[in-house]
């Protein structure tokens, strides 16, 4: 590691920590799947069970992140090394970034049609008279040249942003384009709450079916839920918190601000959707096609829907482009800081492989949905595991706690928070997979996914064993210490 | 467009099973997020300015530094055990220095404090 160069940029502002975290977590899954996904499992009920788990699992999850990148002041790497020592078990930091630039290679693809349907809302497409949304979706996801360019656009876009630095270029765009969203998600919301028919979105939406407590699938729903939309485990908590200032706090706006903040667009994108779905007669059980084939076939019978359309896609592009700048830098500012690159090279060359490695996903959706598939049901849990490995058995909550979680915070964090790093949160990860292994006994995601949890941790531990010699860190935190 | 009242009326009129449901969502969400949000850049805006007036502040709540103390105490041999005793130090000085602490603590508290 060349220790030489890592001079560390901070946030200008907590404002700026904050909207980065939210940012990064917000992302097209909160727009399109928060709302279904509620609407299908009991409503209230599942509210309930979301905000049990956000609270058990996501925010001592984020809290334990956001405080060792604060410790570490480095990338998931680094701070991962600083927990096991030099060596291949440092490899628990490889595993994250591989999963990192695995989950951008489907995701740019998919910023890359809210890209178009942005710039398709500019040219009033979605108002023009016999516009007919499937045809229209059918149409574009049958032109790989125009997918392979928009996932083009969106990597150089992410590669710009980058290369102008943490300040100038990240919290530049975040605190304008989180605010952002927060309006247009509000304004859609405002309108669709007066259109005739739209309590009957919100009865479906919220109404309470306490029996749905009662079933398995609504609890397994509400932790993915709560889990995979805070981004838990991707590293971005360890990036955005090495970045924060000495005096900065963790757990409350790392862990506490961020798994609720997060939410809350997505119970605001709920008041927004559901009740336009319900006033134009549309399926509410549109699943992933929601918005893209529902959606879009709203703003044609609704007054001034060029304007409606417009608000809503500059929103939701906001909201998948910077969940997209915040993932790469998690892994650009872990590879400058391992490599000789300058940070300029880093960026083109990370967002150079995640281009080259995302185009059989922007050439062919159904390669995205494997991909997508595989990687969060095994990739994330994987990452999340590797996260939660080195700092509950290597670094050990306690120490973490005692040293980082509670210095300048604004919340007082217990012994609590020590089981739930250590035990429940692995526990839950390995729970997952297995579960995904068992609904989808001998597949190919299957297949896939298990080779994904065989060669990610394998490569991780040859590659550190390999280039990361002992003599090469001198401030590494040797494993034990008492809980 | 058939105007506001009756869709207000639609509103009013669901059951109490989906309002429970929607105040759950607004309060458990947004008044919380609201809340921590300005929560914690009220005391980011505090703590700039005591770092302004007195050039520095205590980095540690009573209760956290106890259980930094604690944990030194319980784990002599622990690698990590001469940073922590350092982390303790500054918050100490810092505490006997500074006119005014960031954190809820008393004269009677900061005078009781020891170096490590």
């Amino acid at each position: 590691m060349s220790d030489a160069k890592v001079s560390r940029a901070e946030w200008g502002t907590r404002f700026g920590f904050l909207m980065a975290m939210i940012g990064a977590m917000v992302g097209s899954g909160n727009i399109w799947r928060f709302p279904f996904v509620l609407g299908e499992n009991g409503g209230g009920a599942f509210l309930l069970a979301f905000l049990i788990l956000l609270f058990l699992i996501a925010v001592p999850g984020l809290m334990a992140e956001t405080a060792l990148g604060r410790y570490s002041e480095k990338g998931v790497i680094g701070a991962l090394r600083d927990c096991t020592g030099p060596g291949g078990m440092a490899g628990l930091g490889v595993i994250v970034i591989l999963v990192n630039i695995a989950l951008m290679t489907y995701y740019s693809p998919v910023v890359g049609w809210i890209l178009y349907y942005m710039l398709q809302s500019f040219t009033l497409e979605f108002t023009a008279a016999g516009f007919e949304a499937e045809a229209f979706w059918t149409a574009f996801t049958n032109s790989p040249g125009i997918m392979v360019l928009m996932h083009t656009i969106v990597m150089a876009l992410v590669a710009g942003v980058l290369v102008l630095g943490i300040r100038d270029g990240v919290e530049r765009l975040v605190v304008y384009a989180v605010p952002g969203l927060v309006i247009a998600l509000a304004a859609i919301a405002i309108r669709a709450l007066t259109l005739p028919g739209a309590a009957e979105g919100l009865a479906f939406t919220f109404t309470v079916q306490w029996e749905y407590l009662l079933i398995s699938d609504t609890w397994i729903a509400a932790l993915g839920q709560a889990l995979f939309s805070t981004g838990l485990g991707w590293g971005i908590a360890i990036t955005v918190g090495s970045y924060l200032r000495e005096y900065d706090d963790a757990p409350l706006g790392g862990g506490f601000f961020t798994a609720i903040g997060e939410a809350s667009i997505g119970v605001l994108a709920a008041f927004a959707i559901f009740p336009l779905v319900f006033a134009y007669g549309l399926d509410p059980d549109a699943g992933a096609g929601l918005t893209f084939i529902t959606l879009v076939q709203v703003f044609e019978p609704m007054p001034i829907g060029d304007l409606w359309a417009i608000i809503f896609f500059v929103g939701f592009f906001l909201a998948a482009f910077t969940s997209a700048v915040v993932i790469t830098e998690v892994t650009v500012t872990t590879v400058f800081e391992e490599s000789p690159l300058s940070r300029n090279q880093t960026v083109l060359a990370v967002t150079g492989v995640i281009w080259l490695l995302g185009l059989p996903s922007a050439y062919s959706v159904s390669f995205l949905d494997f991909a997508d598939f595989t990687f969060a049901n095994w990739g994330l849990p994987l990452a999340t595991l590797a996260v939660m490995i080195g700092i509950g058995w290597y670094f050990t909550p306690e120490r973490l706690r005692v040293l980082s979680v509670n210095k300048t915070s604004g919340l007082y964090v217990g012994t609590w928070f020590n089981p739930i790093v250590k035990y429940l949160i692995p526990v839950v990860m390995v729970g997952i997979m297995a579960f995904f292994a068992y609904e989808n006994f001998g597949t190919n995601e299957m297949i896939a996914g298990v080779a994904v949890l065989i060669t990610f941790p394998i490569a991780g531990y040859l590659i550190m064993n390999y280039f990361d010699k002992p003599e090469a860190t001198t401030d590494t935190a040797a494993p034990g210490g008492d809980d | 467009m058939t105007g506001i009242t009756p869709v207000v009326g639609q509103i009013l009129g669901l059951s109490i099973e989906a309002w429970i449901g929607m105040i759950i969502a607004i309060i458990a969400f947004w008044v919380l997020a609201t809340w921590a949000l300005f929560k914690t850049l009220r005391q980011d805006e505090r703590k700039l300015e005591l770092v302004d007036r007195q050039g520095k502040i205590e980095t540690y709540s009573p209760q956290a530094l106890q259980d930094l103390r604690d944990w030194i105490e319980a784990n002599p041999d622990d690698p990590l055990v001469e940073e922590a005793r350092a982390e303790y130090n500054k918050c100490v000085e810092s505490l006997n220095e500074v006119d005014e602490p960031f954190y809820d603590w008393s004269q009677e508290k900061i005078d009781n404090l020891e170096k490590l």
